[in-house]
Formats: C-alpha cells, sequence, structure tokens
C-alpha cells in the first residue's frame, strides 16, 4: 500500500467514528444549551405565538421574590449538605481503609444507599421523618425529645431533607476518596511515622496532599450535585412547606412545566448554568488539583 | 508483645464507629423492609417493632393491583437497557478516534464535548421538550432515553483508557492489513472490558435512576418509569396517597423498586466502584 492511499482512507474513517456520537451530541446536548439562552430571550408560552423580547425575562427574575426564595434555599442546602458530605465522605475512607474485621461489609453497606433511585430515598424519608408515627421520633423520644414535625415545618423542613441527602451520597464520596487513598504509597506514610510524626501529622502531612486530586473531584462533584438538587426534594416536601425547601431547579420546573412560561423557565436554567460554571471557576482557583 | 491500653481502646473506638456507620446507612432500608410487610394497624402502633409480628403481603398486592407497577418497572428496565447499549456503542466508536486517530478539529471538538460536561440535563430541559415537542415524541420511551444517549463521562472515561492501551498492538494488527474499524471491534474493545463494563454500570443506574427529564415527558403508564410512578403517585406532595399517606403500600412499592437495584449492585460491586472511582479520578 503506498503511504498517499493509506493517508486519504485515513482522512474520511475518523468522522464515520465521531459522527453517531456528534449526532447524539448536537441534538440532545450542545443543541439545547445553546438553543435554551435562545429560547430564554423570547416570551415562550405553551400557547401563542412566541417574540423575541430580549432581557426582559433576565430583568423581571431580578425582582422575583420567589426567584430569589430559590436562589437563597439552594444556598442554604448547599451549606447544609456540601461540607459534611465532603468532610464526612473522607472521615468514612480514612475508617474503612483501617485494618479491621468487617471493613469490606460496612464499605458496602455505606455505599448501598447510593443505588436506591432517588424518589425512594423521597419516601423513605418521608416515613422515617413521620411526626406521628416515625421511628427518628421514636428513638427522639426516648431521649425526652418531643415529636418534631421534621417536613411540615419550616424551620427543620430543610435540615431534613439534607439528612436523607446525606445518608443517600456519602457513600459516593466515600469511594472516591478511598480510591484515592490507595494510590497513597504506603512507604511514604512509614517514613514520615520513622521520622517521628504523630498520626494526625502525617495524614496532614503525607496523606491529605496526596489525596488532593481525589478531594478536588468529590468538592466538584458535591458542589455540583448539591446545586442541582430536585428529586428528593419534589417527593419528600414539593418545595414546602410555605416555599421553605424551594430550590432552584425546581422553580424551573415550576416555571417550565407547570406555569408553562417557557422562556421564563428557561432564564431561570440559564441563572443556574452560570452559577454551576462560576462555582467551577471558583473551586479552579481556591483548590489545587493535584496530578491525575 | 502485648498491645498497649491506648492501642486497645483505639480499636475499640474504630469498630463502634464502624458499626456504628453500618447500622446508620442500613437503618433505613431494613425500616423499609419491615413497614411493607405490616398491616396497616401495625404499621402506626407505638412503640415501634422492627420485626412484623403478623406479617402479610396486601400491601404488595395493592401496589401491583392498583398501579401499572409492573409496567413502570418494565419501562425504566427497557429504557436503561437501551440506553446503555447505544452509550456503549457510540462512546467507544468515538473514544477510539478521540484517542487514536488523527484528524482535523478533533482537539476543537474533544474540548466542545467535554465543555458539555458543566451543562446538565437539568439546565437544557425546556429546550429537550420543545424538540421532542415538534417530532411528536412526548409520552414515548424514545424521548425518555435518547438524551441520555449524549453521555460526556463515557467519553471521558474510554478515550482515557484506549490512550494507556500500548499502540504495538494496533500496528501489529495493521500491519496485517486490517481497517480501523477491525482494530477497534477486534483489539480495543476486547482489550478495555474493564472501563466497558463501568461504563455500562454508571450508565445504566443514572438511567435507571433518572427523574426530572422523565418526569417532564411521561404523562402515562405507556412511558411512565419507576422513579416517577413512585415520585408521583407516592411523595408526600402529590399523587394517591394523599393527605394522609398509607406508608405500607408506599414502602411496599419502594422496596420492589429497590431490591432489583441492590442484588445488582452486590453482584456487580467491584465494577462499580472502579466505575466510580474512574469517573472521578480521570482513569
Amino acid at each position: 500500500m503506498t503511504p498517499s492511499r493509506k493517508k486519504s482512507r485515513g482522512t474520511l474513517t475518523p468522522y464515520l467514528f465521531v459522527l453517531p456520537y456528534l449526532i447524539a451530541f448536537t441534538l440532545f446536548r450542545f443543541g439545547p444549551a445553546i438553543a435554551g439562552f435562545l429560547i430564554s430571550l423570547t416570551n415562550w408560552n405553551i400557547l401563542g405565538t412566541p417574540s423575541i423580547v430580549g432581557l426582559k425575562n433576565y430583568q423581571l427574575l431580578l425582582s422575583d421574590p420567589q426567584f430569589r426564595i430559590s436562589l437563597i434555599n439552594t444556598a442554604y442546602f448547599m451549606l447544609l449538605t456540601a461540607p459534611p458530605l465532603v468532610l464526612l465522605g473522607l472521615l468514612l475512607a480514612l475508617l474503612v481503609d483501617q485494618q479491621l474485621h468487617g471493613r469490606v461489609i460496612a464499605r458496602t453497606a455505606i455505599f448501598m444507599p447510593y443505588v436506591v433511585m432517588s424518589t425512594v430515598v423521597g419516601v423513605i424519608w418521608l416515613w422515617v421523618f413521620n411526626k406521628e408515627s416515625g421511628i427518628l421520633n421514636y428513638y427522639l423520644s426516648l431521649v425526652g425529645i418531643r415529636p418534631i414535625a421534621w417536613l411540615t415545618n419550616t424551620d427543620t423542613a430543610m435540615p431534613g431533607v439534607s439528612i436523607a441527602t446525606l445518608w443517600w451520597t456519602v457513600g459516593f464520596n466515600m469511594i472516591i476518596f478511598l480510591a484515592g487513598l490507595q494510590d497513597v504509597p504506603q512507604e511514604l506514610e512509614d517514613a514520615a511515622r520513622v521520622d517521628g510524626a504523630n498520626e494526625l501529622a502525617v495524614f496532614r502531612h503525607v496523606t491529605l496532599p496526596l489525596l488532593a486530586p481525589a478531594t478536588f473531584v468529590v468538592v466538584m462533584l458535591t458542589l455540583i450535585n448539591t446545586f442541582q438538587v430536585f428529586d428528593q426534594i419534589y417527593v419528600m416536601t414539593g418545595g414546602g412547606p410555605s416555599l421553605a425547601t424551594l430550590t432552584i431547579i425546581q422553580y424551573l420546573y415550576n416555571q417550565a412545566f407547570e406555569s408553562h412560561v417557557l422562556g421564563y423557565g428557561s432564564a431561570v436554567a440559564y441563572i443556574a448554568l452560570a452559577v454551576l460554571v462560576a462555582l467551577a471557576l471558583i473551586q479552579r482557583r481556591v483548590l489545587p488539583e493535584g496530578e491525575a | 508483645m502485648k498491645p498497649s491500653p491506648t492501642r486497645m481502646l483505639r480499636r475499640v473506638l474504630l469498630y463502634a464507629l464502624l458499626i456504628g456507620a453500618t447500622l446508620l446507612a442500613i437503618a433505613p432500608l431494613l425500616w423499609m423492609t419491615s413497614t411493607a410487610f405490616k398491616p396497616e394497624g401495625e404499621i402506626q402502633q407505638y412503640p415501634p417493632h422492627w420485626i412484623p409480628q403478623t406479617p402479610t403481603l396486601e400491601n404488595f398486592q395493592y401496589v401491583l393491583t392498583k398501579f401499572a407497577f409492573g409496567r413502570w418497572g418494565l419501562n425504566s428496565l427497557l429504557a436503561a437497557l437501551v440506553s446503555t447499549a447505544l452509550v456503549l456503542l457510540l462512546d467507544s466508536l468515538a473514544a477510539y478516534a478521540f484517542a487514536r486517530l488523527e484528524f482535523r478539529g478533533s482537539q476543537l471538538l474533544y474540548a466542545i464535548v467535554l465543555s458539555m460536561l458543566m451543562v446538565p440535563i437539568q439546565v437544557t430541559i425546556v429546550p429537550l421538550y420543545l424538540e421532542f415537542a415538534a417530532v411528536r415524541l412526548i409520552d414515548t420511551l424514545a424521548a425518555v432515553l435518547l438524551p441520555t444517549t449524549a453521555n460526556v463521562t463515557g467519553i471521558f472515561i474510554l478515550r482515557q483508557f484506549f490512550r494507556n492501551i500500548p499502540r504495538e498492538f494496533e500496528e501489529a494488527a495493521r500491519i496485517d492489513g486490517a481497517t480501523p474499524f477491525q482494530i477497534w471491534w477486534r483489539i480495543m474493545l476486547p482489550l478495555s472490558r474493564p472501563a466497558l463494563m463501568s461504563v455500562a454500570i454508571i450508565t445504566f443506574i443514572s438511567s435507571w435512576n433518572n427523574f426530572l427529564w422523565p418526569l417532564v415527558v411521561s404523562y402515562s403508564d405507556a412511558s411512565r418509569t419507576l422513579p416517577v410512578g413512585i415520585g408521583q403517585f407516592f411523595g408526600g406532595a402529590s399523587g394517591a396517597s394523599g393527605s394522609a399517606p398509607q406508608f405500607g403500600p408506599v414502602m411496599a412499592a419502594a422496596l420492589l423498586a429497590t431490591v432489583p437495584a441492590i442484588i445488582v449492585f452486590l453482584i456487580l460491586q467491584p465494577y462499580f466502584v472502579r466505575g466510580i472511582a474512574m469517573s472521578g479520578l480521570k482513569g
């Protein structure tokens, strides 16, 4: 085979490899991501013909009290869930990494909730948190705490859905940290111990820096996922009581698919996207990516 | 040498934590299981029992006869299987080209694909909905599953894996006159089984659990999946359970939806763990 023939054949083939994927990618991901912005510039409704309104939707959002509540609630949810998800994920990984009997069983058990579907997580915790017959209030009553109306009280609803979320996803972070821990060479930790470092110092100066890639990924995924929370809240409280658990994706869903104002809903989606990108950029600044 | 008291204390503490964490993780699942087998009267009983005293199957009967539960399960299974098969095919083809074949624009295309990692389906549901409405596919399984094929993580994992396969394997085949398609099919895919398995599991699970998008496009049992059925009919804020939910049937439904996932997880656990580690840690 001559080199030129080989080359001419090689120019078309790669495109055939990527084409099927690129069609799906364009139709269902890239295209919609671009179209979403264009729709947000219209007053698209389920009925009637849409017309272009420029940035009016964004202007309206600025003075929309429910939108502001949804942003604040989302930040509150992230504050309640993200730090414990990362810290507990790390601590649990360190725990099941110890030479203990039954650590494999513990690891399996702690990860197990993650394979339960989100809406099932919602109904399970709806029952656990039930005011009259819930198992949680029963155990709290044993230590003298009066029954709490977890999900129907504006003060406890968000902590409630946060506890359910923590239970559901902390195992996922544990697994990523655990994979990171397995890449930490035992000899390095041992060398530090021989040099007289105590356990805390070994962890702080040897283990933690080597875990940087895992930490980066865990923090990033945790921020993205907690920001997008929807499923379990939809099931447990539907955004209530009195909007106490209304988060941004729920607000987007309500606007676009219950009030049917698609242009307005798209503007909510685009602001959500802008926040996501900003979060990623900030994280890149603050946390070292490590070398992965 | 006898272990020192502080070492002993440390071990006792570690075991206490290990057992405590394990119990907290499985307690809600056990409570769900226990409730599913209790008659309504026993569910409201105080103090509650972990072991049902008069176990019954009436909750399961209620769920399976009052709702199209089997249909939802079948829809979920079909959507997850087709979605997984499509993702494996499309992603492995494209990832091979991105990893090994040289072509104009490959860097740019790959960068565009990766940029969408930050764009979750949540923020594209409006345009996606209009797209499927335009071709009259709303309330079909096709609408439920097609968007999952535009998956980015799979491309990322497979490209990384393909790049780490020694080039000698391909070169030997190329000298024997194999085409790129033959190399992809006969060499790259068999060598990448662990990565393919991980992508398959991640895709299957995310499709199986997918909620928001199916909620938007399913209106009837014809396309309703398990998460949507459970969310719509058994949730606190909506549906048949009303203001005073009967937790017996709700927990029976939850148990039915959970058992298959847990069995699959227990069998394929090593792949789960590797898949998560790979998607997280860049192979």
